[in-house]
Formats: C-alpha cells, structure tokens, sequence
C-alpha cells in the first residue's frame, strides 16, 4: 500500500472522529491534493490535455477552490467551530470503521489481483460508502455537502485507475458542471437560514408563477 | 432543420437575457421560443427523416422522436401559462426575465437529454436541467421552498452520482472483458452481457438506482413531494412533466441496450422499486391534506406503475408509453390546476377547498378531468396502460405482484378520489369574490386537457407508428 493510499485513507476516516467544520474541510482539501498527487505520479510529464484538465480538477479545484469558497462561506455565516459530520457515538464510528473493512474485503472481488489498483479501488469504495454515511446521520446542510462531495470525489478516485478517458470536451463540460454545482453548494450555504425576503406575493391574484 | 436547434435554440435565447435591455421581452421570447421548439419537435414526427447521427453524440430516432414531440409542446403550454399569468398580474414581471432564462436552459438540456446518442453527454444534460431547476424552486420570501430547493439538488446530485458511479463500473466492466470502453450507445450493445465482469451487475444496479431517484422512485424519493409542494406551479409542472420524461428517456436507453444479456436484474430492481414506491405513495396519499403534495404522491405512484411496466417488458411497452405520454400531461394540467386553486383560496387544505365548479369552473373541471385520468378510467392513456400491465404480469407469471398492483391502485384510488371529488363537487365553504377567468389563462390548460382526451379516444397513425416503433426497440430480442 501505498504512502499515498494511506494517506488518503487517513482523510477519508480522520475527519469523521473530529467534529469541526474545518476539519471536514481540511479532509476534502486533502482528498484532492493527494488524487491530484496520484494523478501526477502516474502521469509525470502531463504530456496531454488530459493529464492537465486532471491536475486542474483535482489540485486546483477539488483541493484548493471548492475547501476554500466552503470556507470563506463558512466563515461569513459564523457558522460554529462543532460541526459532527456523523453522529459522535460508538455506534456511526463502528459503522464508518466496518465500511473501511467491507470495502476493502469488496474490493478483493472486483480486483483480483493484490497490489496498488486492489488498493486504490478499495480507498475509492471507501470513500463512496463513508460519504453515504455522512449523508445518513446529518440533517444540517453543511455536513450533506461534505457527504456529496466526498462521494463525488470517490467516484472520480475510482475513475483514476481507469486508463480510459473520455473526449476532452466532455472532460471539460464535466469539470464545468462540477464548478457550478459547487457555486449552487456555496449559495445554498450562504443563504438557506436567511430572514424571508420581500416577496412578490402580496399581490391579490398571484402567489408566483 | 437540424435538430440540435431544439437544444441550441433556448440556450441561446435563455442566455441572452442577460442583457438588460432585451428583459422587457422576456415573455414574449419564452412563448415565441416554446412555439418554434414545438413546431420543429412535431415536425420531426410528422415529416420523418432517416435516422441520423449527429456527431456521434446525438442521434434522432423514435425514441427521441417521440419524446421530443411530448416535452416541446408540455412546455409551450407551460410557457402560454406563465405569459397568461404575468399578463394578469403584472407584479410578477420583475422577476420574469430570470425564470425565462433558467426555463429554456432548462428546456434545452432536457432537448439535449433526449436527443443524446452517449451516456455521459445524456447524464450532463440530466445535472444541468437539476442545476437551473433548482433556483426556480426557489420562491422568495418563502424558507421552506429554499430548503426543499436544497433537498432537490441534493437527492438529485447523489442520485447523479450513482449513475456516474455506475458508468465508471460499466466501463471496467468492458475494460475486463477485452473491449474497448464506450458509452456510445449504438456501439454498446455489443458488450451488454455484463454479468461476466464482477463490475458490470453492480454498475447497472446503480445506474437503475440513480436513474430511479430522479423519476421519484423509492427509496430516495423525498425530495419529490417537497420539491414539487414548494415550488411555483409552472416550475412543479416543468419538473413533473418535461424533467420526468427526460430522465426516462435515460433509462430507456440503457433498457434498451441492457435488458438483452440482463433481463432478470433489470426486472428485480425495477419492480422492486415500481412496489416500494406504489406503497409509500398510497400510505401517504391516505395520511396527507396537501393538495399539491397528494398530486405529487400520486405522480411518485405513477412513477412505480411506469417502473413495473418496464419491468414486465414484453407486451406491455406500448401501453406504458402511452401511459407515459397521458401522465405528462396529466401531471401539467392538475399541478398547474393546483396552483391557480392556491392562489385563489390562499390554501392548500383539501379540507378548506370545497364547491370549485361553482367557484371555479375552468378550474373544477381541470381537477375533475385530470383526477378521472389520474385515477386510470376510460378512455384515458392511463387506463388502457393499466390494464396491459396487468394482462402482462398474469401472463408473465407474475402473480404475486399482480396482486399487489391491484390492492394498491385501489388504495390509491380511493383515498384520492374520497379526497377530490369533495373538492369539485361540495358545497363552497366561504362566499369569495374572484376575478373572473378568462378563457385565455385557462387555454393552456384547456390545450393540456384536450390533448389528453384526444389521445384517449383516438391515436394518429404517426404516433401509434412511433409508440410501436419505440416498443419493439424496448422488446429487443431477448427481453
């Protein structure tokens, strides 16, 4: 197993035993610094396009723009330093371990080979499975996110040990679509407990369209 | 002219409202775009051209053919209705520009989901029409329609996630296989048998799954009754009738491709999903007094009868599809009918709203027409959907869900029936004033209502041509 795997693994787990928001952060950062990492490895002289749009994704994207727009919301909304993206009981942390033991005993199945992809679809399995936890035991919008977003980073983990890839168009209109998807997530954020807004309804025949 | 029109088309015009001075026009371009989307969708039907291949990345068969004539011209009425209501109530106008931009992106990705010819380029345009569906969720002033605005893109981008997730799979599963990956889906079908790889059940179980959240299907169908609840009657109308539809679309697709070399998985998981659903949708519709939630629980309990229909396969996929099509616009007719009952009464207790054809006239008869189609009677597409599904599953075999089929459409039946006739039918409750409505704010509706009775009584040769066409690709050999 790789330095780099376990690394990953350790900001998949670690973030789910520290109940803050910016650990949750920090965790998703680190996600895509260490994929964007693993990407690089396997790619070292970033020869195509497609090796770029990867870097972008991962490094500069998921690791370093999407952490800090949460943040920067975060922070404008002074939203409290407690944040437990799963419930902090024996219970969810016993669940979130056996998801890391079931996905590696899955991953086992679907790669029969032992050795670094075994591995990697492994974390990847992990990482899809605890970020449904998340999203199970957390009602708050902030910790939701961060269970879409680990998800999401999983999948594209998942598609790193893939050697194929799609045309560079699609690739980039993905990209796009993950970027606006983070800017509806840093708007929701910001504004889901605001105080109610003038509304258009007042007039006698409408509520709206 | 070339078809990717209905997808460049809106975008385009929706995008250029963002220059101040062309806003004042806004509702003359969405009723003018609509217009123009819906004659070169209907005109693909009825002036049939060979198929054809778009780039690789479009393509125009009867599938899209059909669909595209079933989206373009929902959302015209849709658009007659938002002009028609702005119209009436110039208050809404300042907002106006903003929906009309987010409404033809929308109805252009929806275009571009239909028209897609590769699953990626399919689920992109299915994330879009989430991304510009959710803000118009939103209704200002209102907390709760911000939050289940929120709920929608989040069920939406998990179940999004899924598919991805099951793609990914899919591709490793012809990795493992010896193939080259595609998700082309004219050169998938080569490489449908799945179940050789340890990736390929899991990855169509999940593209089922994902597919399933965005129809509204259980386990994840929460979203559904608050979404369509909260969000303004045009916004629950385009969700409910176009988005819908577009996402079936999908996963026709991959029914088609997949239920060849996988046809039991296929059939567990949907009819497992089609009954989940058909069961939480009638508890809820017993235990609710919502009226636009009841309309949205009865749309997740059309959702599971189209989900048991494809399960079945053989024998029943012209009857679904035109369940399909009558359920679309029964959908637009009764949430759209909703909306024009909430702003009248101020409520959307059933238990409040009582004598609505004498109050309201246009109104009680689009619920009356639209719950009589809701509740599958004759002549209706609903009914005559039903019935091929129940003929299907005795014949197939199927006997125990046929059995919970019948218990559960009867359930719903009753509990929605015992909930709306009282509503056309009582007596009023309160003496209101009301502003007189006029035939033209009620002539979308009025289009929505004769086109589902028309479609009841008699079906053109063009798209019964169509309707057979699509079902024999849906019955492939093997399915």
């Amino acid at each position: 197993m790789s330095p780099l795997l376990i690394a990953l693994l350790g900001a998949l787990l670690i973030p789910l035993f520290v109940g803050t928001w910016r650990t949750s952060l920090l965790g998703l950062s680190a996600q895509g610094l260490l994929m964007a990492a693993l990407a690089h490895r396997a790619a070292p002289l970033l020869a195509t396009a497609h090796d770029w749009i990867a870097l972008v994704d991962l490094g500069l994207i998921r690791g370093l723009a999407m952490p800090l727009a949460l943040y920067v919301v975060q922070k404008a909304r002074g939203a409290r330093a407690r944040n437990d993206v799963i419930p902090p009981n024996l219970f969810f942390w016993t669940l979130a371990l056996g998801m890391g033991l079931a996905a590696f005993n899955f991953s086992e199945h679907l790669v029969s080979e032992p050795g670094e992809p075994q591995t990697l679809v492994a974390v990847a399995v992990a990482g899809i499975l605890l970020g449904f936890l998340v999203l199970s035991g957390s009602s708050e919008p902030f910790s939701q996110m961060v269970g879409v977003l680990r998800i999401e980073n999983s999948i594209v983990l998942l598609e790193l040990s893939d050697q194929d890839h799609s045309a560079i168009g699609l690739e980039l209109a993905m990209l796009a679509i993950f970027v606006a998807t983070l800017g509806f997530f840093c708007w929701y954020l910001a504004t889901l407990k605001e105080p109610a807004e003038p509304s258009l309804e007042s007039a006698p025949d409408s509520s709206s369209l | 002219m070339n078809p990717l029109a209905l997808v460049c088309i809106p975008i385009v015009v929706g995008l250029s409202l963002a220059i101040p001075r062309l806003r004042a026009h806004a509702a003359r371009a969405l009723v003018g775009t609509a217009l123009l989307l819906s004659t070169l969708a209907l005109a693909q039907v009825l002036l049939p051209a060979p198929e054809l291949s778009l780039s690789g990345y479009a393509r125009l068969d009867a599938t899209s053919r059909l669909f595209l004539a079933l989206i373009n011209p929902i959302f015209l009425g849709i658009s007659a209705y938002v002009a028609s209501r702005v119209a009436a109530t110039p208050a809404l106008h300042r907002d106006l520009w903003r929906f009309v931009a987010l409404a033809l992106c929308f109805i252009g990705a929806a275009n571009a989901a239909v028209l897609g010819n590769h699953l990626l380029v399919q689920w992109m345009a299915l994330e879009v029409t989430t991304l510009v569906a959710a803000p118009l969720i939103v209704r200002p002033g209102e907390g709760r329609s911000r939050l289940a605005s929120w709920h929608y893109l989040l069920f939406s981008s998990v179940g999004l996630a899924l598919v991805l997730l099951g793609f990914s799979c899919l591709s490793r599963a012809m990795q493992a296989a010896g193939h080259e990956p595609t998700l082309f889906l004219d050169r998938l079908p080569a490489f449908a048998a799945v179940s050789a790889s340890p990736w390929g059940e899991p990855g169509l179980a999940l593209v089922i799954l994902g597919l399933g959240t965005k129809l509204g299907l259980a386990p994840m169908y929460t979203w559904l009754p608050e979404a369509y609840a909260e969000a303004p009657p045009a916004v629950t109308a385009l969700l409910g009738a176009v988005q819908f539809n577009a996402a079936l679309v999908v996963l026709l697709r991959v029914i088609a491709v997949y239920r060849p070399g996988n046809a039991g998985l296929i059939t567990a998981e949907l009819m497992l999903m089609g009954l989940a659903s058909m069961v939480v949708s009638a508890i809820s519709i017993i235990a609710t007094r919502n009226m636009k939630r009841l309309i949205a629980y009865a749309a997740i309990n059309h959702a599971g009868v189209i989900a048991i229909g494809l399960a079945v396969g053989k024998g029943t996929t012209y009857g679904v599809l035109l369940y399909v099509i009558s359920n679309a616009f029964i959908k637009a007719i009764l949430f759209l009918t909703a909306g024009k009952i909430k702003a009248h009464y101020r409520t959307e207790d059933t238990r409040e709203i009582s004598g609505l054809i004498k109050d309201l006239p246009y109104s009680g008869v689009f619920l009356l027409v639209g719950t009589l189609a809701l509740l599958g009677f004759p002549p209706f597409g609903s009914f005559f959907g039903e019935l091929s599904i129940l003929s299907a599953l005795v014949s197939s075999g199927h006997l125990f869900v046929f059995a919970a089929f019948c218990v559960l459409i009867t359930t719903t039946f009753i509990a929605t029936g015992r909930t709306f006739f009282p509503m056309v039918w009582g007596m009023p409750k309160q003496v209101h004033v009301w502003q007189k409505q006029t035939f033209l704010t009620a002539s979308p509706k009025i289009f929505f209502l004769v086109v589902l009775v028309i479609l009841g009584l008699y079906i053109p040769p063009a798209l019964s041509g169509l309707l057979e066409q699509v079902a024999a690709s849906l019955e492939a050999e093997g399915s």
